[in-house]
């Protein structure tokens, strides 16, 4: 059913808008994973896991403690390869093109493929220098032009009245929920097209959780989300499709309402009912 | 209930009685109050004792320098000559203080030998020890880097005199054989560099004291920013790497700044070490008392290395000026080092409020 709302069939659009549409002409799955085989060590991780991410649409990634899901989604951008013994098999395409191509600039992959962590993890500058950091670390924006792009995107999360007043101190002193919010602000800075977000609420109390939800509703289809969760609520709240590994194993896939609903494995069914977990 | 039939119970209230019998009970009350207040006395006393042993030194070495503080007055900062006079000639006296004929003592060129000498340690072991402790904690893998911090800690404790040894017999001698030659030529007549041209000598002289210190702090500031970078927490390096930082901008602006103020603490510990150094630099610095090196190869001297170079020669003044003057020389080196670190907490208070993790992030 969410399908369709990500769906940017030209025959469905004006023309006009169509030939605007800044997605035109890519490939309709922004990530795909191909074969993707991860491990550390002797220790298999992930093992064959072929799977697209439709452009513009919210995935949840649910499973067990252990399932491989976070290693997964570290692996979309990345974040994995220094770890030490990391091996992986199989291909992780961007716009197509391989994640591990040596055409590929790392830099400019996460540029593209944000991050957003279990916890807040403000930078050790201002309030503002943490919103721009990645712009000028990138040199996307400079000088004054900052100044807008930290307002602009403090706005964006909502966060901007609450600092306002205080964009130049601490970040330590804000609450948890607006460290996680500025966090945001700061990896949607660089504009990226797909953000990885790894349980981003589990530390955080339920009203910030449904503020930073409500904050990642908005952000389709502009962006593409794909969301380590265990909170099987939240998936079900925000995903149009959901994942859910199990030891390892992609087990089952789908739009969200199906997989709860009408779950097509017995795993599957066991875990959203809460009798595995 | 217990409470109020095997102890007479005061006014207040049953709870409270039945928690002071609680802990009344029995013998143990005498040896408690026994080991009660020899806890205090200890305390206080242990507490004190480094506050007495600061005012004890401090207001011995200012009733032994005050001769020479009488006779000198403030000209003993700015002027530099260093002439102890005649010890077997003539008796004089100035303001009442006796003293060998012709004995002037001016000891800006110790002052500023040691300032230099530290600076110049400073400027070379800090950036050397952040990269030291870059490389134990972040790039290097564990079997290479334990057996390295190993030997940084090793180095930290090799005894001053054999440091100094090394940079008198080797390091000087190669130094202005092979390094300082090529430098000095080389550099171009402009502001600071300036001080690179000029003649080199033999080894012996302010560049390489300032070398041999930088060879005795670095291992004590790298030990300790190593363990300052091993305490940044993951996360924040994490955020940044995804953010699509460099591992260069991840050091510059997430991992330095977060222990900042333990960096700077740890420069006022190895500057402190500098500024009181003696042996190594009475042995390397060429001991030129009474002027000040002229370019960075120059001989020259510190507080420290003249009190122990003149300290012989200084019982042998009859009058006892001689000694006084070292300890107005060692008051001064006192103060110094007092100041800077009441510098270093300043700094460190001041970068501490501005963006130090409170909590965790």
């Amino acid at each position: 059913m969410d399908e369709t709302r990500s769906s940017t069939t030209p025959g469905s659009l004006d023309p006009v808008l169509a030939r605007l549409d800044p997605d035109r002409g890519r490939p309709a799955q922004v990530l795909e994973t191909v074969g993707l085989n991860l491990a550390f060590g002797s220790k298999t991780v992930i093992s064959g896991v072929n799977i697209g991410f439709q452009r513009g649409t919210i995935t949840a990634l649910i499973g067990p403690t252990g399932s491989g899901k976070s290693t997964f989604l570290r692996t979309l951008n990345r974040m994995n390869d220094k770890v030490y013994s990391f091996r992986h098999e199989g291909e992780v395409l961007l716009d197509a093109e391989s994640i591990w191509s040596p055409r590929q600039d790392l830099l400019s992959l996460r540029r593209r493929v944000g991050m957003l962590f279990q916890r807040p993890n403000p930078f050790p500058m201002s309030i503002r220098d943490n919103v721009v950091a990645g712009v000028k670390a990138h040199g996307i924006a400079r000088g004054k032009q900052l100044d807008v792009v930290a307002e602009t995107r403090l706005r964006e999360v909502g966060l901007w009245d609450a600092v306002k007043d205080r964009l130049h101190d601490s970040p330590y002193r804000l609450s948890g929920g607006q460290q996680q919010l500025l966090c945001l602000a700061r990896a949607l800075a660089v504009g990226p097209e797909v953000l990885l977000l790894d349980e981003p609420t589990s530390a955080l109390d339920p009203l910030s959780t449904e503020a930073v939800e409500a904050m990642l509703r908005q952000m389709t289809p502009a962006l593409t989300l794909i969301v380590v969760t265990h909170n099987l609520g939240q998936a079900r709240r925000l995903s149009d499709q959901t994942m859910f590994f199990y030891d390892g194993r992609l087990v089952e896939h789908g739009p969200t309402a199906q997989l709860f609903d009408a779950p097509r494995e017995a795993t599957t069914q066991r875990y959203v009912h809460g009798l595995i977990g | 209930m217990g409470g109020d039939e095997s102890m007479p119970v005061d006014s207040s209230s049953p709870v409270t009685s039945l928690v002071r019998r609680g802990r009344r009970s029995r013998r143990t009350r005498a040896s408690a109050s026994f080991e009660d207040r020899l806890w205090h006395v200890a305390t206080r006393v242990a507490v004190s004792l480094p506050l007495l042993g600061l005012a004890f030194v401090v207001v011995i070495l200012a009733v032994k320098a005050w001769p020479a503080i009488k006779v000198n007055g403030p000209g003993y900062l700015t002027s530099s000559s260093w002439q102890v006079g005649n010890f077997y000639g003539s008796i004089q006296h100035t303001h009442g203080v006796a003293h060998p004929q012709g004995a002037i003592y001016g000891a800006w060129p110790l002052i500023a030998g040691t300032l230099e000498s530290s600076l110049i340690a400073i400027l070379i072991a800090v950036p050397v020890s952040i990269g030291t402790a870059f490389a134990l904690t972040e790039r290097l893998p564990t079997w290479l880097a334990q057996p390295l911090g190993f030997f940084v800690e090793i180095l930290a404790g090799i005894p001053s005199v054999v440091i100094g040894l090394w940079g008198v017999l080797e390091l000087g001698p190669f130094l202005a054989q092979h390094v300082y030659p090529v430098v000095a030529s080389h550099v171009p007549n402009v502001p600071v560099l300036r001080y690179l041209r000029g003649p080199v000598g033999y080894g012996e002289g302010l560049l390489t004291s300032g070398l041999v210190l930088s060879f005795m702090i670095i291992p004590i500031i790298s030990a300790t920013t190593r363990d300052l970078f091993r305490q940044v927490p993951v996360l924040p390096k994490e955020g940044a790497e995804a953010l699509g930082f460099t591992e260069a901008e991840v050091a510059r602006r997430i991992t330095i700044p977060w222990v900042r103020s333990g960096i700077i603490g740890a420069t006022m510990l190895g500057l402190g070490r500098a500024i009181g150094e003696t042996i190594a630099i009475a042995m390397v610095s060429g001991s030129v008392l009474g002027s000040v090196a002229p370019n960075l190869y120059g001989t020259m001297t510190t507080i420290a290395a003249t009190i122990v170079s003149q300290l012989d020669s200084s019982l042998t003044d009859a009058t006892g000026f001689a000694l006084s003057n070292l300890a107005e020389a060692g008051l001064l080196l006192a103060l110094i080092s007092i100041v800077v670190n009441l510098a270093a907490r300043a700094i460190v208070r001041r970068s501490g409020r501005l963006m130090a993790p409170v909590g965790r992030g």
